[in-house]
């Protein structure tokens, strides 16, 4: 059974119907995912006999009548996301064993609405970079050329069919660049909108939990349940800030959609990627879609700001790895001991690279100069995205300058923090984003990111099955 | 670079982290190649701008700041351990 063969929506119906069941379905992907991640390393834990529980537990619900609405869909959780039951790694070997004392809200919902676990996906050293080549579990394999990094595992999941739904963590851009280079779609939800309870987040301000699959309305599925009000997260939207923000089904007559493109994000120095985008604006002005030229000339200083701000409070997330609180204990002959050393235990080379870099902006003298002004920059990132939705419905950019990380070649720190260009000021800004695929180069995908606003998910996920079909170059759907 | 390197020993200090010495020369220079790629950033004219306090502005932050009082019974029953008007922690270092 290929999991790319049925939207969500056609499998949670045929679970349901009792056409297959949730046992046979995960019984089969379980088998498809120990073959698959030999070679990829997708999956740092895979569920096994408690997947199996709990697709046990779904077809019992589905007997006595339960209404599910992700009945039996496999789903993948990033390792950074809290599911009580299985080790979770945060991308350290500090925590290989760690099995969190409760579970995200996230999966929760998923779990409660009939999707199933079937494992923990690969994450960088401490969950940081967007890609997994810091992982100490290593990186996970890009499924279109094995030479190059995946960008996300979740994403590789999703594209390999191994599940229907990766749920992700996405702080500077690493799902969507992820679904960009894996040839999927994958939405960051605007800030507010989902629960990050039971989120490890390295940076507080930007991490956000969001959503991969085969299509936007197999996205609209999941994000339906997780999202909304909850009392262990007080970073969410208020109420009355939800009825206001639109969670009417928006107006799709593309004629009345109106795209904002920044030409200058589009004039990158790799030509066929560049070639990508202007082929897919092409096709979506052939299309009806209005494109209308937009000034963004903010993105560089965004990303050295992003950087700033999300250094500053990764050091201060990361200092509670100190061995008493959190993390695990290092053999040490005394206290200022045991704390250097287990943060070491706890900390790979990236993470660790990160931490001191934000104490350093943290400190006397560099706080002003660095962090003070990276504040007032965030500002204006969000002044200049929130001028350009006025203007239209939509803004387009890139997703990526260039492909993803190659397995073979040792890239120097800021070349992999500059992956971010295009994603880090979306997330500064707060707003929704989705990546979609928009064509190739030679085999590899490449993805376009469209940024809508604040509660304009519906509207992103239909957007993408409206234009992402159109390229015909991945086993992608649109609304069935 | 004198000044950067004595930042990042600094920093290393006051993060109390085990950084090995080669490891600490070469963050040394890639401190300075992070400081150097941030200066367009100093520059960006940002009068008139505030600080961004919150991740984002859709938060419901204000409550009603009133006393309220809590049950210490609740409290005490919710605590790992509680004894002789005392909430128990384990000791830190055997």
């Amino acid at each position: 059974m290929d999991l790319r063969g049925k939207p969500v929506r056609k499998m949670v119906e045929a679970v349901s119907s009792k056409e297959v069941s949730a046992y046979q379905l995960i019984e089969k992907t379980l088998e498809n995912c120990a073959l698959v991640n030999e070679a990829l390393n997708i999956f740092s834990v895979i569920a096994g006999v408690d997947a199996l529980e709990q697709a046990r537990a779904i077809d019992k619900r589905l007997e006595v009548g339960e209404n599910l609405p992700l009945a039996g869909i496999p789903v993948a959780v990033k390792d950074d996301i809290f599911y009580g039951v299985l080790p979770t790694g945060l991308g350290s070997a500090a925590f290989k064993e760690f099995i969190p004392p409760y579970t995200a809200t996230a999966v929760e919902r998923l779990m409660d609405a009939g999707a199933i676990v079937i494992g923990k996906t690969n994450i960088g050293d401490m969950g940081l970079g967007s890609s997994t080549v810091s992982s100490p579990n290593g990186p996970t394999v890009n499924p279109w050329d094995a030479g190059y990094a995946a960008g996300s595992a979740g994403a590789a999941a999703v594209i390999t069919g191994l599940c229907m739904l990766a749920l992700e963590s996405d702080t500077g851009g690493a799902l969507r660049q992820g679904a960009s280079h894996c040839g999927v779609a994958g939405l960051r939800p605007g800030m507010g909108r989902v629960s990050r309870y039971g989120l490890n987040a390295d940076s507080s301000s930007f991490a956000q939990v969001g959503v991969t699959a085969l299509s936007g309305d197999d996205i609209l599925c999941a994000l339906e349940v997780i999202s909304g009000p909850d009392g262990r997260d007080a970073s969410l939207a208020a109420e009355d800030k939800w009825a206001a923000g639109g969670r009417v089904a928006p107006d799709l007559q593309s004629e009345s959609l109106t795209i904002g493109y920044p030409a200058a994000a589009f004039d990158l120095p790799e030509p066929e990627i560049r070639e990508v985008y202007e082929k897919a604006r092409e096709r979506y002005q052939a299309g009806g879609y209005r494109l209308t030229e937009i000034d963004l000339g903010l993105l560089p200083e965004a990303l050295r700001a992003y950087y700033v701000i999300c250094l500053a409070e990764t050091s201060s997330n990361h200092a509670r790895f100190d061995g008493i609180r959190f993390g695990r204990a290092a053999e040490a002959g005394d206290l200022e001991e045991l704390y250097a050393k287990s943060r070491r235990l706890t900390l790979g080379p990236e993470a660790r690279r990160r931490s001191i870099f934000g104490t350093y902006i943290l400190g006397k003298g560099h706080y002003d100069r660095y962090y003070r002004q990276a504040l007032k920059i965030w500002n204006l990132v969000r002044r200049e995205f929130n001028r350009v939705l006025k203007e239209c419905d939509l803004l387009m950019l890139p997703v990526v300058k260039a492909a993803p990380v190659r397995l073979d070649e040792e890239a120097n720190f800021l070349e992999n923090w500059g992956a971010d260009l295009f994603t880090a000021p979306v997330s500064m800004a707060g707003l929704p984003a989705i990546s979609l695929p928009a064509g190739q180069v030679g085999k590899m995908p490449v993805g376009l990111q469209l940024v809508g606003r604040p509660f304009s998910e519906k509207l992103l996920t239909a957007v993408c099955d409206r234009l992402a079909p159109e390229n015909k170059l991945f086993p992608h759907r649109g609304p069935s | 670079m004198e000044d950067i390197k004595a930042g990042l020993e600094k920093a290393v200090r006051v993060m109390k982290i085990e950084v090995e010495a080669g490891e600490q020369e070469k963050l040394s220079a890639e401190l300075d190649q992070f400081l150097q790629w941030l200066k367009p950033m100093l520059d960006l004219e940002t009068e008139g701008a505030d600080q961004v306090l919150v991740a984002h502005d859709r938060i419901s932050v204000v409550r009603k700041d009133e006393a309220r009082q809590a049950d210490q019974a609740e409290l005490q029953e919710a605590a790992p351990d509680f004894a002789g008007g005392f909430y128990q922690v384990p000791p830190i270092i055997e």
